[in-house]
């Protein structure tokens, strides 16, 4: 597969910080990229670099094969929070902005049309984006993301506050661009099961790669199995010499593979009464490579 | 060009739309037309029949247009420049917002969006000051009416200029603001404190002579002054033609700043044509540089 974004040794600091400290990533032309990172780990840096907003200070980057500067026209960008002009109607904010990329007259009539059809956006071109729903904004948004038709969609926490509904639909409409139209999806998310969707998955932490792969790589690579317990009390559990966290009417084990937690249940067979095995998640992943602690376990 | 036509459109209707940027510009006008109309209009009415020789009796017209005049010229004189900064506030509420670094996104040049930000303050300024004109001269034309079409003409272009000046310099300030703070201060500043450096609320000449003398390094100054001989100069001529003594009609000419002097030197008018479009010119050099330096 082709690549649309190269990032090789990327530097950028402001004053003392290093917000982005020798990264290195590629993303493949049609997958969905999941760029994953605490609030200021140095994912809106890195962006900003490949929008051509901020230039770095060491390092390459090729967006499409070009400079960022150049490549502007390839890409399409949705921010966690609307920048819509929230005073004037959804048609008159798709409508400036498609004349930034020179569309106008028929073919911004074309592109409407199909983007309507896509996002239901008919019964909202009219109304001011004021008034608007946060899920209708999103729509909007990601309209007005898609009307030059990029390549490469950057979606910088799409889903944020977003009801289950409005998120579905997200998904699915991304879902058919991928699909149809072969768009690459960068994204960044705090939502760990979106990420788990992604073809790759890089965590960013202090400005650095910490991990990087596919989410079945990285699970495998961080993360373990977990049982959980009910009806149980905290000293049976302390038993078994493993991490662990108190849930809703019972604990969570955490166990290196399923085989430790099949020897667990041969050694204490009168504690597993009412249990559950479970494969670990992209939010572990995420906890275990950034350093985090789980409460009542060992440092992962 | 059509990227630059959306944006100018865009930034229009947005500044017409904020119901917020459209009042607040608004607010120093409307200041001085309820000064005028609580004491001020009687307070030069009253200093000019004070003015004239005994036995000297004025027209009640033409005291009216007098008064008129100045109220009009100081009108013009404030909005053209308070206008201005409030419908160019619309640059760092982009910023604020993120719809800035959103358009920075797109192929659009910085410059490209400098000159949108300026030309939607151009004309929504424009536009709102010549509709201040028209009304203002409606007014003029049922108390009293002096002008004539040449009057009207080099009034039309003190209001273009200064439109420009104001839109120029608040381009070349508002492009260094970013935050909301930095909006409420400069907009409680100029709102506050140029309807009084321009002279509009009170004339130049009765402020003290070491105020006068940094006032008249103030391009503002002689806009105002423009606009005060191009909107009460066919009183003057009238009161001419009515024989009043020279003596009186300079000392009244000299009492509403249509005579305004730089350090005891008095400016004439082509001079101060002179000021106002090198200050336009100094302004524009300015903010095009900061606006490049951005871009690079």
């Amino acid at each position: 597969m082709d690549k649309v974004i190269t990032i090789e040794n990327l530097h950028k600091s402001f004053g003392s910080i290093h917000a982005v400290n020798d990264l290195s990533f590629q993303v493949k032309k049609g997958e969905l990229f999941a760029f994953l990172g605490e609030n200021g780990a140095g994912k809106s840096t890195t962006i900003s670099i490949m929008c051509g907003q901020l230039s770095q200070d060491s390092g390459r980057v090729t967006v499409c094969g070009e400079d960022p500067q150049k490549s502007k026209k390839k890409l399409g960008v949705v921010f966690q929070s609307s920048v819509l002009d929230g005073a004037l109607t959804v048609k008159d904010n798709l409508q400036s902005r498609a004349a930034l990329y020179g569309i106008g007259g028929k073919d911004f009539q074309k592109r409407i049309q199909e983007l309507s059809e896509l996002l239901h956006l008919e019964e909202i071109m009219d109304r001011t984006v004021g008034k608007l729903s946060g899920g209708q904004r999103r729509r909007a948004d990601i309209a007005r993301a898609l009307l030059h038709k990029p390549e490469i969609l950057i979606l910088d926490e799409p889903t944020t506050g977003l009801d289950p509904q409005t998120r579905k639909m997200l998904w699915d409409v991304l879902a058919h661009l991928r699909r149809e139209e072969h768009l690459t999806v960068f994204l960044t998310t705090h939502y760990m099961e979106e990420a788990a969707d992604a073809d790759f998955v890089v965590i960013l932490d202090r400005g650095r790669s910490v991990a990087e792969g596919t989410p079945l790589q990285l699970k495998n690579a961080y993360t373990g199995d977990f049982i959980t317990l009910y009806g149980v009390t905290q000293e049976q559990v302390q038993k078994f010499g493993k991490p662990f966290i108190s849930v809703r009417d019972g604990y969570k084990v955490q166990v290196e593979n399923t085989a430790q937690a099949t020897a667990l249940i041969g050694k204490f067979p009168d504690i597993f009464v009412d249990y559950e095995i479970t494969k670990g998640k992209m939010d572990d992943v995420f906890l275990a490579v950034t350093g985090k602690k789980i409460e009542g376990g060992a440092e992962q | 060009m059509m990227e630059l036509r959306a944006l100018t459109k865009r930034n229009c209707k947005l500044f017409f739309k904020d119901k917020g940027l459209f009042f607040t510009s608004m607010i120093t006008p409307l200041i001085l037309l309820v000064l005028y109309a609580t004491f001020l209009a009687r307070v030069y009415k009253d200093a000019f029949l004070s003015a004239m020789p005994e036995g000297i009796a004025l027209d009640g017209r033409l005291i009216n247009a007098m008064v008129g005049g100045q109220l009009l010229s100081s009108l013009l004189a404030v909005s053209c420049v308070t206008v201005a900064f409030c419908s160019n506030m619309l640059m760092v509420q982009d910023k604020i917002t993120g719809a800035y670094k959103d358009l920075t996104m797109t192929p659009v040049k910085n410059t490209t969006m400098a000159l949108s930000y300026f030309l939607s303050t151009a004309a929504a300024t424009l536009l709102i000051c010549f509709v201040a004109l028209g009304v203002g001269l409606v007014y003029l034309a049922c108390i009293g009416w002096y002008f004539t079409v040449t009057d009207v003409l080099y009034l039309m272009a003190d209001v273009l200029l200064l439109g420009l000046f104001g839109t120029a310099l608040s381009s070349a300030v508002n492009c260094k603001l970013s935050t909301q703070g930095h909006v409420s201060a400069v907009g409680s500043i100029v709102s506050s404190c140029y309807g009084f450096i321009c002279g509009a609320y009170m004339p130049i000449s009765s402020f003290g002579s070491g105020l006068q003398k940094a006032l008249s390094f103030l391009p503002g100054t002689y806009a105002t002054s423009l606009m005060r001989n191009h909107c009460m100069g066919g009183v003057f001529r009238q009161m001419d033609a009515e024989g009043i003594p020279q003596q009186v009609v300079e000392s009244l000419r000299d009492s509403v700043d249509c005579n305004i002097y730089f350090f005891g030197s008095k400016v004439g008018i082509p001079v101060m044509y002179g000021v106002l479009v090198a200050s336009i010119s100094l302004t524009v050099a300015i903010y095009t540089v900061i606006s490049r330096r951005k871009s690079k």
